[in-house]
């Protein structure tokens, strides 16, 4: 046997391969095909004991006598500054978002990273899928990208630099873009990029929503539903357009911005 | 059983020969070489891991100008590899139009050692870092969407990408990550400091005398072996700023005027100098920190005398200085533009 000699490199191969076991063969070929299998996109674990759960956000401005749904190209007037406001572009980040079991213990959607845009109107959803069955009493969420993905180099999907969503002389998602025009400002119309990862004036921040009294039921093969209500409003509280029209920077006003653009959200329904 | 044997060992083959196939399983022999005397590189291609395919398209990248607006300017219009990387000598570089940009190009070796980018240090990451000039209106003034319609368009790029990542669609992550396995091997290790590091050369007797006094003198912010501490320092240019430099950027006042202490490698070829290309000779220089000091209130504590240096002293300097010069890195046929 050591001495024999093949001509081709298969029959080499073979006769190699022959002195050792079976067993052994079978693990050599799982984990070829297990280092084949790295390198595709993870697939999606479905089994009966996960269902879906939407999360919809609905976008909404409150002026003083009304609640509207927030529409692009449409007028509207701060109830507080009484500016008006036509929006251009309204896009934001939410990222890392977890629901809370009954038991304490929380779920964490993997790869969590979502670009709502109000060109696609004024409701977005965003679909959790394979979400364990169970009841469920808290959504948290992140407003902007965390910072991790801000310091890793080039992304994909949602985090793709293509979305006009990245500052390229300082680098960083912009968490939340609000762009539009408006008489009340000295141009006519405004910009509001809201950014920064890090530090006192960062513009990302994890909230909680609790359901109050009531539980999100996930069943199997099932899509539940979690709504949230954001009131845009909430951004422009405390400034007025005739002062302020151009923020692109991370500054304490970016910062104060941000806090009320999140303060502006609040939890809305379940449906089960 | 023993046939059954045959077919899962050519299964195995079958798979290994597949895998093999998108040029993925099997990294390149060559890659990034660390030089003995040099720290571990900030950037170790995490998910990004280097293969010769990935390191050619990045060259080709590098030197197409399908990446800017109207075709004209190429990543190495403004870092030839003819001046170590930096511009052709002009304290500012023209981009689309011929529009000149505001701070000066820096050669840009040893990128995989920087744990930020720009004069300012705007950027954190290598892979993020070309988005800058590609996007700025004074540079290549291209949308990052545009450059990958224009890419897509192109069967050669779609292929080269196929091979270097497997990828039916050209995205923007995978271009920059290809330009980033380029960049990223821009190495400067090989000047006569180099080999004298190793053990290979001697200086000259005016060279040592220069390096004593370099280490004396310069080294505190232009630290061995990469001449930088990467640090953000106002070195008194200006008593006021008209670049905020590293203040734009943090946004506090602490920082108006500072700018990233560059390395100094190649600094014989890389002139003009600073983050305006003000001073066009290395003598200049010396002349300013030995005399030309301007005070403000951001300007670095250790200048707050200047640098007392001879006019002997800053000769045996430059002396030093020139033992940068890395001839190796300009003639690297592997950094090369590519002839197709």
């Amino acid at each position: 046997m050591e001495n024999q000699r093949t001509i081709s490199i298969f029959g080499e191969i073979k006769n190699r391969l022959m002195r050792t076991t079976p067993f052994l063969m079978l693990f050599t070929t799982a984990l070829f095909a297990f280092s084949c299998k790295k390198e595709k996109e993870p697939e999606h674990v479905h089994s009966s004991s996960s269902g879906s759960v939407k999360v919809e956000l609905a976008h909404e401005w409150q002026s003083i006598s009304a609640i509207q749904d927030l529409l692009l190209d449409s007028n509207y007037v701060h109830p507080v500054t009484d500016d008006t406001f036509n929006f251009t572009t309204f896009k934001y980040y939410v990222s890392n978002l977890k629901l809370k079991k009954e038991d304490g213990t929380w779920w964490i959607h993997p790869e969590s990273y979502f670009l709502i845009d109000l060109t696609d109107g004024s409701i977005a959803d965003l679909t959790l899928a394979d979400v364990p069955t169970g009841n469920y009493t808290d959504l948290e969420l992140t407003f902007g990208v965390d910072s991790t993905r801000n310091v890793s180099g080039a992304q994909t999907g949602a985090l793709s630099l293509t979305h006009g969503m990245f500052w390229t002389w300082n680098t960083g998602y912009i968490m939340t873009k609000a762009e539009g025009i408006s008489p009340n400002s000295t141009t006519n119309s405004f910009a509001f990029h809201l950014a920064g990862f890090t530090g006192a004036n960062s513009a990302v921040a994890t909230v909680n929503y609790h359901f109050n009294d009531l539980t999100l039921q996930v069943t199997a093969d099932h899509t539940s539903e979690v709504g949230l209500v954001a009131k845009i409003n909430k951004m422009w509280d405390q400034l007025q357009l005739s002062q302020h029209n151009n923020i692109q920077v991370v500054n304490t006003t970016s910062h104060m911005l941000a806090l009320d653009f999140h303060g502006g959200f609040s939890f809305d329904h379940l449906h089960n | 059983m023993r046939f059954h044997t045959f077919l899962i060992a050519l299964a195995s083959l079958t798979m290994l020969v597949s895998c093999r196939k998108t040029g993925k399983t099997e990294p390149v022999k060559w890659g990034l070489k660390v030089p003995a005397h040099f720290p571990e590189p900030v950037y170790k291609f995490e998910n990004n891991q280097q293969f010769q395919a990935r390191f050619e398209l990045g060259r080709d990248l590098f030197y197409d100008p399908i990446l800017s607006l109207d075709n004209t300017i190429s990543c190495a219009s403004c870092h030839s590899q003819t001046h170590a990387f930096a511009d052709h000598n002009g304290a500012f570089s023209s981009g689309v139009g011929g529009t000149l940009g505001t701070r000066n190009s820096p050669s840009i070796s040893n990128l995989a050692w920087y744990p930020s980018f720009m004069w300012d240090g705007g950027v954190n990451h290598i892979e993020v870092f070309s988005i800058a000039p590609i996007t700025n209106p004074l540079e290549m003034k291209e949308t990052i969407a545009n450059v990958l319609v224009k890419l897509n368009a192109q069967e050669t790029y779609r292929k080269k990408f196929r091979k270097a990542y497997n990828a039916t669609t050209i995205t923007d992550q995978k271009l920059f990550q290809a330009l980033s396995q380029y960049m990223a091997m821009i190495v400067s290790a090989n000047s006569k400091y180099d080999k004298f590091r190793e053990g290979k050369t001697s200086l000259s007797a005016g060279e040592q005398e220069g390096l004593a006094l370099f280490q004396a003198k310069c080294a505190s912010c232009h630290t061995e072996p990469l001449f930088t501490d990467f640090t953000f320092r106002n070195n008194g240019l200006d008593a006021t700023f008209t670049d905020l430099g590293r203040g734009h950027i943090t946004q506090n006042p602490n920082d108006n005027g500072k700018f990233k202490v560059p390395s100094l490698r190649n600094v014989e070829l890389t002139y003009p100098y600073m983050h305006d290309g003000r001073f066009f000779t290395l003598s200049q220089v010396m002349d300013h920190y030995s005399s030309g000091i301007q005070d403000s209130p951001t300007r670095d504590a250790s200048l707050a005398d200047g640098i007392p240096m001879t006019a002997s002293e800053k000769q045996k300097i430059i002396l030093f200085l020139k033992t940068l010069t890395d001839y190796a890195l300009m003639a690297d046929p592997l950094l090369a533009e590519p002839v197709h």
